[in-house]
C-alpha cells in the first residue's frame, strides 16, 4: 500500500467527514489502488467498475461515522473492498487467466534467468487462487498490495495473530501445494 | 533471488522456503489492469452529487426518524438486524435463482439525442417502481416525471424537451429493486448528448421534384390576355399592389387587366412601348409618339413630356424619371433635362435597359454588353463578347446575363461575380428566387443557385414575377399567363454562411487537418493559431471530442462581420469532463465574398459537472435569451443572472424564467457596443446546487437585423437543371447551429 504524508490524510478525513462534498479528494487519491484490488479479484474490467462504484458509493454515506483509528483510511476502503467482493463473488471464482493481471516479471535487481522463474511464478499465483478465501485475502493484501499485518487486519475485521496465522497457512500451502506440482526432474 | 525483505514476516514466517515464496510473492509486479478513464471520472461525478444532496441538509429518512439519540441506537440496531437478515437471505440463495439486472436504453451512447426524445431505461426483469424511480440520479440537474410500460421506465423532463448540447449521464443507483426485491448489484449509468436546439421557427422545407414528375407546383396558372407576336419583358409591368398588369399588346396598344383574371382595359390606344411604373407605384410612364407620358393613377390624367433626342426606354430613380437616348441616359432637372452618363460615341451602340432603381443601364457596343454606371459614367464590361442581358435583381444591385458553359451569370454592379444559376428566361423576385422559364419547364432558385427547383413542365417564357413574389406572369404561344409559385426556402443568412465557415473550422480541427482549417483563417487569424498563440489542433488527453456554437451574432456589416461563441467539449474515455470557449470573429473578405476567421480568442477551461451550465445564448438588440443545462430554482434567477454595459453597471431589463431558458427583455442593446453577461454563483438549480464559478459572456450589441440578413453571398454554384439537388434547410438566425460529432 502507498504511504501517503498521515497527518495531510487524516485532515482531508476529518473534511470529508464534516462535509461529504470533500470526499472528492480521497476519491482521488485511493482510486487507483483499490480499482486495482478490485481488478485482480474479479479479473472482469466490468465487474470491477461495478464493485468499485459500490465501494466508494459506500464509503462516502459511511464518511460521517467513519473513526479515526489510527490506521489508514486506505485500509478502511480495503475492508469495504474485501467485504463487496466477496458479497459478490461468495459462488464465482475469476475466471480470467492470472497472466492478464500479474506482469510475471520481478521488480527490483533484475534475474539472471528471468524465464526460469516465469514458470514458477504464475504457478505460485495460480496457486494463491486456489487457496482457502481468508488465506487468499490475507496473501493478496500482503503481497499485491504490499500492506501492513495490522491494516490487513482492519481490512479483514480481525486480530493482527489471526492475520498472521493467515498469511503463514498460506504460504505453508502455497509451499506444499508447490512441491507437489514440481515436475520431477 | 528473493525479492524485498518484509521484517513483519520474519515471525511469520520462519521457514526458509517460506520465505522465498513470500519473496517472490512480494517481488511480483502488479500489471496496470485495463481502466476506463470515462468509469473513473463518471463516478466521481456521482460521487459528487451524492455527496451534495448528503452535505445540503437533506437528512436521509433514517436519520429523520431516528433523531433522537435514544431512538437512534434503536434504529441502527434494527438496520443491523434487517441488513444481517439480508446477508444471512442472500448467502442461502442458489446461484442462478436471481437473475441479475440488466439495464439498458436506446440512447445510450447517443451523440445527438431529439430533444424531445424521453429518456427510455429498459430492464431485463420487472422493477419495483417506487423505488427505482427514486434511485434515478440526472446529470444535468433536471425536473422529470416517470412512467412505465411494462419493464421500461420513461424519463420524461418536465419541461417536456432536453437541454440542447447537453451530456446527460443518468444513473439508476443501487437503491432500485426488482419488483422480487432484489437490489441492483451496483448502479448503472447511461450516458448520452443530446442534439442542438431546434430553429426558433419551421422553415418553409424545400420542395424539389425530380424533373421527371409531371405534376406542376404551379397554382392558379391562367391566361389573362392574348398577345400576339409582342413577346418582350419589357413589355410587361405589374402594378405595385401585384393586383393588374399592364401590357403592351401586338398592336402597340398599353392594356390593363385584373391578375385575377377579367376585361382588358386599354390605358393608351396605340404606339407604346418601354412602360415603367413608379416605385412608389402612383404612376405609369411609357414612351409613346416619341414623347414620354406619365400616367397618376389617382388623378387619371396624363402628363407629357417631350425631349430630346427621342428617348428609347423610360426608367425611375425613386420618384424621379429617367430616361434612355441615342447619345445616353438622362433625368429631369429642375432646369429641363440633364444628360446623366453618355453612351459610347464609336460602334454601334443601343441601351437594352435601365435598372429597377434607376442607377445603372445596360446598353451594347458592337458584341459587348457593358454596365454603364449612371453617377460615374464608368461602364464595365459583363462577360464575354456577345454575351446577353437576363434581368436585375429588383433593386437593382445585380445583373444577370450570360456567362459560360451557357448559364447565367450573376454580377453585382461593380462587375463581382455572385453566383451562376442555369440558363433560361430569367426573373428575379422581391424575395431572391429567381425564375428560369423556358419552352419545356420551368425552374426556381435562389441567385447562388442554391435550391433549385422544378416548379412545372411546359412552356415558361419570360416569366415576372409581380412585387408580392408569389404571382408572376409569363408567355405561352403568344398568350400571356399568370400563375402563382410556391415560396423557396430564404436565403442562407449572413450568419448562416459565417457559421458554415465555423463549422468547417471546427471540423477541420476535431479531424486533425491542420492544412483545412488553416485555409479557412486570414492573415491575422492565422496569426491568432501560429505558435505560442491558440492551438489549432488539440491534442492529448482529455480530447476534444465535440463542440457547439454557444452564441453567434452579426456585428458589422461593412464588411459583414460576425462573431461566434464556440464551445470546445473535451471528453475523457465516455464523459465530458471539461470546456472552453473560442470567440471567433468572422469577415467577409470583399474581394472573394467569402467568409474567414479573422480573430479568435480562447477562455478558460472549466470542470463540467459543478452546477448549471449555460449551453445557448441568443442575443438581439431588446432581449437576450440564456439557455441552461439544468433545471433552476426561478427564485434564485433574478439577482443572478444579469447584463452589464461596458462600465460593469447592470442593465436595467425583465428577468423571466422558463424551461431553462432565462429572458432578459426590456433592453436596447447598441450596435457593436461591448456587454457582458453574468452568471453569479447565486444561480441555484431545482435541486439546490449553486453554480460553482461566476459565468460571463462577452457580447456586442448586435446589428440592426434588416440589414444584416438574407445578403447573398459570393458563393458560385453551377447546378444542373436535370438535376435539382435538395437543399438542406436553413439555419436559424442568431441561434446555436449544428455540431457534428
Amino acid at each position: 500500500m502507498s504511504e501517503t504524508p498521515r497527518d495531510d490524510e487524516r485532515e482531508l478525513v476529518e473534511q470529508a467527514r464534516r462535509d461529504p462534498r470533500q470526499f472528492g479528494a480521497l476519491y482521488d487519491r485511493h482510486f487507483q489502488q483499490i480499482y486495482r484490488f478490485v481488478y485482480s479479484r474479479v479479473r472482469e474490467q466490468t465487474a470491477a467498475e461495478d464493485v468499485t462504484s459500490e465501494i466508494f458509493m459506500k464509503a462516502l454515506k459511511a464518511m460521517p461515522r467513519y473513526q479515526d483509528t489510527g490506521r489508514p483510511f486506505a485500509a478502511w476502503l480495503y475492508q469495504i473492498a474485501v467485504n463487496a467482493i466477496a458479497d459478490r463473488y461468495r459462488t464465482m471464482r475469476p475466471a480470467q487467466p492470472l497472466d492478464d493481471f500479474h506482469d510475471l516479471s520481478v521488480a527490483g535487481p533484475a534475474l539472471e534467468d528471468l524465464a526460469a522463474h516465469r514458470d514458477e511464478l504464475r504457478r505460485i499465483w495460480g496457486l494463491v487462487e486456489s487457496l482457502p478465501h481468508q488465506q487468499r485475502t490475507a496473501l493478496v493484501l500482503k503481497f499485491q498490495e504490499d500492506m501492513k499485518i495490522e491494516d490487513i487486519a482492519v481490512a479483514m475485521g480481525k486480530s493482527p495473530g489471526a492475520v498472521k496465522l493467515l498469511i503463514h497457512r498460506g504460504v505453508t500451502r502455497l509451499r506444499d501445494e508447490a512441491d507437489s506440482l514440481r515436475p520431477v526432474e | 533471488m528473493n525479492g524485498r525483505h518484509d521484517p513483519e514476516l520474519d515471525d511469520v514466517l520462519q521457514d526458509e522456503e517460506l520465505r522465498r515464496l513470500a519473496g517472490l510473492l512480494t517481488a511480483t509486479r502488479r500489471a496496470e489492469p485495463p481502466l476506463d478513464d470515462a468509469f473513473r471520472s463518471g463516478l466521481r461525478r456521482q460521487l459528487m452529487q451524492q455527496a451534495w444532496e448528503m452535505g445540503e441538509g437533506r437528512p436521509s429518512l433514517w436519520r429523520r426518524i431516528f433523531a433522537p439519540p435514544g431512538l437512534a441506537w434503536v434504529g441502527a440496531t434494527a438496520g443491523l438486524v434487517l441488513i444481517a437478515g439480508i446477508v444471512v437471505l442472500n448467502s442461502m440463495q442458489q446461484p442462478g435463482v436471481f437473475q441479475q439486472v440488466v439495464v439498458q436504453s436506446p440512447i445510450d451512447g447517443g451523440r445527438a439525442v431529439a430533444l424531445q426524445q424521453a429518456i427510455l431505461v429498459n430492464f431485463n426483469q420487472p422493477m419495483d417502481h417506487s423505488s427505482t424511480e427514486a434511485a434515478v440520479q440526472i446529470t444535468p440537474a433536471t425536473n422529470v416525471t416517470y412512467s412505465w410500460s411494462s419493464n421500461t421506465l420513461a424519463v420524461q423532463p418536465t419541461s417536456g424537451i432536453l437541454a440542447p448540447n447537453t451530456q446527460y449521464q443518468v444513473t439508476i443507483g443501487s437503491g432500485a429493486k426488482t419488483a422480487a426485491g432484489q437490489p441492483l448489484t451496483t448502479a448503472q449509468t447511461i450516458t448520452f448528448v443530446t442534439q442542438p436546439p431546434a430553429p426558433p421557427t419551421p422553415s418553409p422545407s424545400p420542395t424539389p421534384r425530380a424533373p421527371a414528375t409531371p405534376s406542376s407546383l404551379l397554382t392558379g396558372e391562367h391566361q389573362l390576355a392574348p398577345l400576339g407576336g409582342n413577346l418582350a419583358v419589357s413589355s410587361v409591368q405589374w402594378s405595385a399592389d401585384s393586383s393588374t398588369v399592364y401590357f403592351v399588346d401586338s398592336k402597340g396598344a398599353l392594356d390593363a387587366v385584373p391578375a385575377k383574371g377579367g376585361g382588358v382595359s386599354v390605358v393608351a390606344p396605340d404606339g407604346v412601348s418601354s412602360p415603367a411604373i413608379a416605385p412608389a407605384g402612383d404612376r405609369l410612364a411609357y414612351i409613346r409618339g416619341g414623347k414620354i407620358e406619365v400616367l397618376t393613377f389617382a388623378t387619371g390624367t396624363t402628363a407629357d413630356l417631350a425631349v430630346a433626342p427621342v428617348p428609347t426606354l423610360v426608367g425611375w430613380a425613386n420618384d424621379k424619371l429617367v430616361w434612355a437616348a441615342a447619345d445616353g441616359v438622362y433625368t429631369q432637372a429642375g432646369g429641363g433635362p440633364q444628360r446623366l452618363a453618355p453612351t459610347p460615341t464609336t460602334g454601334a451602340v443601343r441601351t437594352l435597359s435601365l435598372a429597377p432603381d434607376g442607377t445603372h443601364a445596360i446598353y451594347t457596343q458592337d458584341q459587348n454588353l457593358l454596365l454603364l454606371d449612371l453617377a460615374s459614367a464608368k461602364s464595365t464590361q459583363l462577360g464575354q463578347a456577345n454575351a446577353t442581358f437576363f434581368g436585375w435583381s429588383p433593386d437593382g444591385s445585380q445583373v444577370m446575363y450570360s456567362g459560360p458553359g451557357g448559364n447565367i451569370a450573376i454580377s453585382d454592379v461593380k462587375g463581382n461575380s455572385v453566383g451562376t444559376v442555369p440558363a433560361g428566361d430569367a426573373g428575379w423576385s422581391s424575395q431572391n428566387a429567381i425564375l428560369l422559364g423556358s419552352e419545356t419547364d420551368l425552374y426556381q432558385a435562389h441567385p447562388d443557385g442554391s435550391n433549385l427547383t422544378k416548379l412545372a413542365s411546359g412552356t415558361y417564357r419570360l416569366p415576372m414575377w409581380a412585387p408580392n413574389a408569389t404571382a408572376f406572369t409569363f408567355f405561352r404561344g403568344g398568350v400571356l399567363w399568370t400563375a402563382t409559385a410556391p415560396a423557396l426556402p430564404p436565403l442562407p443568412s449572413v450568419l448562416d454562411q459565417a457559421a458554415a465557415v465555423v463549422n468547417s473550422f471546427m471540423q477541420a480541427r476535431q479531424k486533425g487537418q491542420a492544412d483545412q482549417a488553416g485555409a479557412l483563417l486570414d492573415s491575422s487569424g492565422k496569426l491568432a493559431y501560429a505558435s505560442g498563440g491558440l492551438n489549432l489542433l488539440i491534442n492529448g488527453d482529455p480530447s476534444f471530442s465535440r463542440f457547439y456554437v454557444l452564441t453567434q451574432e452579426v456585428t458589422g456589416t461593412q464588411p459583414d462581420t460576425t462573431t461566434f461563441v464556440v464551445r470546445l467539449v473535451l471528453t475523457h474515455g465516455k464523459l465530458d469532463v471539461a470546456d472552453y470557449e473560442e470567440t471567433l470573429t468572422v469577415v467577409r473578405d470583399p474581394a472573394t465574398g467569402l467568409f474567414l476567421i479573422d480573430q479568435a480568442t480562447a477562455g478558460a477551461h472549466r470542470d463540467l459537472g459543478k452546477g448549471a451550465e449555460v449551453v445557448g445564448v441568443v442575443v438581439a438588440a431588446d432581449s437576450i435569451q440564456v439557455t441552461f443545462d439544468s433545471d433552476l430554482d426561478p427564485g434564485t434567477v433574478a439577482e443572478a443572472v444579469q447584463v452589464l454595459d461596458s462600465k460593469g453597471t447592470p442593465l436595467d431589463a425583465t428577468i423571466t424564467y422558463s424551461t431553462r431558458m432565462v429572458t432578459i427583455s426590456g433592453l436596447n442593446l447598441k450596435p457593436g457596443a461591448q456587454y457582458k453577461l453574468v452568471v453569479l454563483t447565486t444561480l441555484r438549480d431545482f435541486l439546490g446546487h449553486n453554480i460553482a464559478a461566476e459565468y460571463d459572456l462577452q457580447l456586442l450589441g448586435p446589428v440592426a437585423k434588416s440589414s444584416a440578413d438574407h445578403k447573398n453571398g459570393g458563393v458560385t454554384v453551377s447546378p444542373a437543371p436535370a438535376s435539382p439537388s435538395p437543399s438542406p434547410a436553413p439555419s436559424p438566425a442568431a441561434s446555436p447551429t449544428a455540431s457534428p460529432s
